[in-house]
C-alpha cells in the first residue's frame, strides 16, 4: 500500500472515530451506531476510479435497505478519499443489528462480495461478525478466510484482479438476463397450456370450449404480449430488498399495463388477466429468489409468493364490501347474484368490481387470491405431483398437462366455472373430472373418451374452467423453473 | 530512541492494524500482539515488530499491535509511524 493510501485510511480511521463520538448527541438516549462501506478489493483497484459508479450504486442500494425497514438515516456521506470511494451512515440502531443487516446486505447484493461494511458504536468499537456468530468471510479466490489469504498474499494480484472484474460484469449482466431466463420460462409454460389439448371447455387447438370471442390465436397473441411483461415482473421482484409484502403495489402497477397490453393484443377479450396476477406474482417470487442467490425450487417459490400477498383477499374484499353495500343497499342485488342466474347483468349493474370480488360477495370463495396467499396449494399438493408422476411414468407433456388439469378441475372453485354457470356447474365439471380420472385419465383409452367427451357437455354448460387453467399453467412453470433452475442459478449471485 | 509519549498509527479496518506505542513500564521492550490471523501469522507478527523496534533503537517502551490481517509492509509502515511519533517531544 503507498503512503498516501496508508494516510488515507488513517484520516478514514479517524472521521469514524469523530461521527461514531457525534452519534451521541445525533441520538440522544437512543441506541446508534455507524455503518462504514469500502470496497474489498486490492488498493490499486479500489484507487483506480474504476469502481466509482459501482460503489455509489452499493451505497443508494444500503440506504435503500435501511428505509425499507424504516431506519431513518440523518447523516450520510459519499465521498471518494485517498484509498478510494467511502461511504459514511449514522443511524439510530442497534450496533449488532446493523451489523446483521450489513452482513445480510454483503451476503445478498450482486456486487457483495466487493464491499466491506464495517459497523461500530458510540464507543468506536468495531462490530465483528463474531460478535454475531458469523464466521469469517471467505476469500474472493478461493474457501480460506480472506483475512488470511489477504494477509498472507496468497493470490497473485492478477487473478484477484480478474476475479474482481469478473464479479462486477456478472452484476451487469444478472438481473436481466436471470429475470429475461425466468420470463421466458413462464412464457413458455404459458403457451404450453394454450398448446395443450384436448380441454373440455377450454381453448385449444382444435375447439374454442365455451367461448365465442375468442380462439387459439387470441390466446397465442395474448402470450406474446406477455412475454415481456413476466421478465418485468421477475426484474421487480430480483430489484425489491425488503419486506416481501413491500413489493405488491409495483407489482400491481406492472400488473395494470400487463393488461393494456394483453386488451391490446386480443381485441379487448380477457384471455389471461387471472394469469397476469398469478403467474406474474410467482415471477417476482422466482426473480427475488435468484436475485439472494438461493434455488427456486417449487414449495420455496409459492411460500416467497404467498409472503408478497399476504392478507390480500381480507384487504381486497374489506373495501370491495363495503363499495358493494353502497351500490346495492336499496335493492336485493346480491342475492341475485348468489342464485347464479344472472352473473353478467350483476357484474355491469355494480359497477367495478371483477369477477373475483363479486364471487367473493356472493360464495365466500376467495378464487386466486386466496391460492396465492395459500402458497398456492391445489398447484402444490395435487396439480405438481400429478404431473411429475405422469411425466415419470413416460405420458407426454401434453398428457401429463390434461391429465393435472383434470385434477385440477376436482378440486378448485373455479370462479370462471362459477360466475357463468354457478353452483350447478362447478359439481358437474368435478363428477365429471372425478370420473375421467377413475377410468385412467390419459392413461388409457377408457379415460382419454370420457375426457374427450366432456368437450361439448361443458359446451352445452357455458362451463370453461379457465381458473384451473391458469393454475395448469402455474404448474408447468414451477415444473420448468424446478428442471431448469439449475441452469439459471448460474446466473444468481455469483 | 526514547519514546517519550503514547502515540498510535494504522487503524482498526480490515487489511490495516492498529499500533499503539508508549513510554515502557521500566527496562526493555513490552510486547502485545492481538490479531485475527493470530493462528497462522501471529509468530511473524511478533518478529516483524521486533525487528523494527530494534532498528529503530528503542530499548524502553511497550508495543501493542491490533492486527485486522494487514500486509507485512502496512505492518512495518505503522509500527514505524508509531514509534516517529510516539519519539516526538509532547
Amino acid at each position: 500500500m503507498s503512503s498516501s493510501a496508508l494516510e488515507a485510511r488513517e484520516e478514514r480511521w479517524a472521521k469514524k472515530i469523530a461521527l461514531a463520538r457525534d452519534l451521541a448527541a445525533d441520538f440522544p438516549g437512543k441506541p446508534s451506531s455507524l455503518a462504514v462501506l469500502t470496497l474489498r478489493m486490492p488498493a490499486f483497484l479500489r484507487t483506480s476510479g474504476r469502481f466509482s459508479s459501482s460503489a455509489l450504486s452499493m451505497h443508494a442500494s444500503f440506504a435503500a435497505l435501511l428505509r425499507e425497514k424504516g431506519i431513518g438515516i440523518p447523516r450520510e456521506e459519499f465521498r471518494t478519499g485517498g484509498d478510494g470511494p467511502e461511504s459514511y451512515f449514522s443511524v439510530s440502531l442497534d450496533p449488532l443489528e446493523l451489523k446483521r443487516l450489513a452482513i445480510e446486505w454483503e451476503s445478498t447484493h450482486p456486487l457483495g462480495d466487493l464491499a466491506d461494511l464495517d459497523v461500530m458504536d458510540a464507543s468506536s468499537k468495531p462490530i465483528t461478525r463474531a460478535d454475531l456468530g458469523f464466521s469469517p468471510r471467505k476469500c474472493l479466490i478461493c474457501e480460506n478466510e480472506a483475512a488470511v489469504c489477504s494477509a498472507g498474499q496468497r493470490h497473485e494480484t492478477a487473478i484477484v484482479e480478474a476475479r474482481v472484474n469478473e464479479i462486477l460484469l456478472a452484476s451487469k449482466k444478472n438481473s436481466a438476463s436471470l429475470a429475461s431466463s425466468i420470463g421466458r420460462l413462464a412464457l413458455t409454460a404459458t403457451l404450453y397450456e394454450a398448446a395443450a389439448a384436448p380441454k373440455p371447455g377450454l381453448v385449444d387447438p382444435h375447439s374454442r370450449g365455451a367461448h365465442r370471442d375468442m380462439d387459439y390465436l387470441t390466446f397465442l397473441a395474448s402470450a406474446a404480449a406477455l412475454g415481456p411483461w413476466f421478465s418485468e415482473f421477475a426484474a421487480l421482484g430480483s430489484l425489491h430488498r425488503g419486506e416481501p409484502i413491500d413489493l405488491l403495489p409495483a407489482l400491481r402497477e406492472a400488473g395494470k399495463a400487463a393488461e393494456r397490453d394483453m386488451f391490446a393484443a386480443t381485441g379487448g377479450v380477457n384471455t389471461h388477466k387471472g394469469l397476469i396476477f398469478s403467474m406474474g406474482l410467482l415471477c417476482a417470487a422466482a426473480g427475488r429468489l435468484q436475485a439472494a442467490g438461493r434455488f427456486p425450487d417449487s414449495a420455496t417459490c409459492v411460500s416467497e409468493a404467498a409472503a408478497i400477498v399476504r392478507g390480500i383477499s381480507e384487504r381486497d374484499f374489506a373495501s370491495v364490501g363495503l363499495r358493494m353495500a353502497a351500490v346495492a343497499a336499496p335493492s336485493a342485488q346480491g342475492v341475485a347474484a348468489a342464485s347464479g342466474t344472472a352473473p353478467s347483468a350483476q357484474g355491469a349493474a355494480a359497477a367495478g368490481p371483477t369477477v373475483g370480488e363479486r364471487l367473493y360477495l356472493a360464495y365466500g370463495v376467495r378464487g386466486i387470491r386466496g391460492e396465492a396467499e395459500d402458497g398456492f396449494p391445489s398447484v402444490i399438493d395435487h396439480a405438481l405431483p400429478r404431473l411429475r408422476a405422469d411425466l415419470a411414468a413416460g405420458l407426454s407433456m401434453n398428457d401429463a398437462m390434461i391429465d393435472s388439469l383434470f385434477v385440477l378441475f376436482t378440486i378448485v372453485d373455479d370462479t370462471n366455472v362459477l360466475g357463468r354457470a354457478g353452483r350447478e356447474g362447478l359439481s358437474f365439471l368435478r363428477e365429471g373430472a372425478a370420473n375421467s380420472l377413475r377410468l385412467g385419465g390419459m392413461t388409457n383409452p377408457d379415460g382419454r373418451a370420457a375426457i374427450r367427451a366432456m368437450d361439448s357437455l361443458l359446451i352445452e354448460r357455458n362451463i370453461s374452467p379457465g381458473g384451473c387453467a391458469d393454475l395448469l399453467a402455474l404448474t408447468v412453470f414451477l415444473e420448468l423453473l424446478a428442471t431448469a433452475g439449475s441452469q439459471l442459478n448460474s446466473g444468481g449471485k455469483p | 530512541m526514547e519514546i517519550k509519549k503514547s502515540a498510535m498509527a494504522g487503524s482498526l479496518e480490515s487489511s490495516d492494524v492498529l499500533v499503539t506505542v508508549a513510554p515502557g513500564p521500566g527496562q526493555g521492550v513490552e510486547f502485545k500482539v492481538e490479531s485475527i490471523v493470530i493462528k497462522q501469522f501471529g509468530k511473524r507478527i511478533r518478529s516483524v515488530a521486533e525487528e523494527v523496534v530494534a532498528a529503530a533503537g528503542v530499548r524502553n517502551a511497550t508495543v501493542h499491535v491490533q492486527d485486522r490481517g494487514a500486509l507485512e509492509c502496512t505492518l512495518r509502515a505503522r509500527l514505524e509511524t508509531a514509534i516517529a511519533r510516539a519519539a516526538e517531544s509532547a
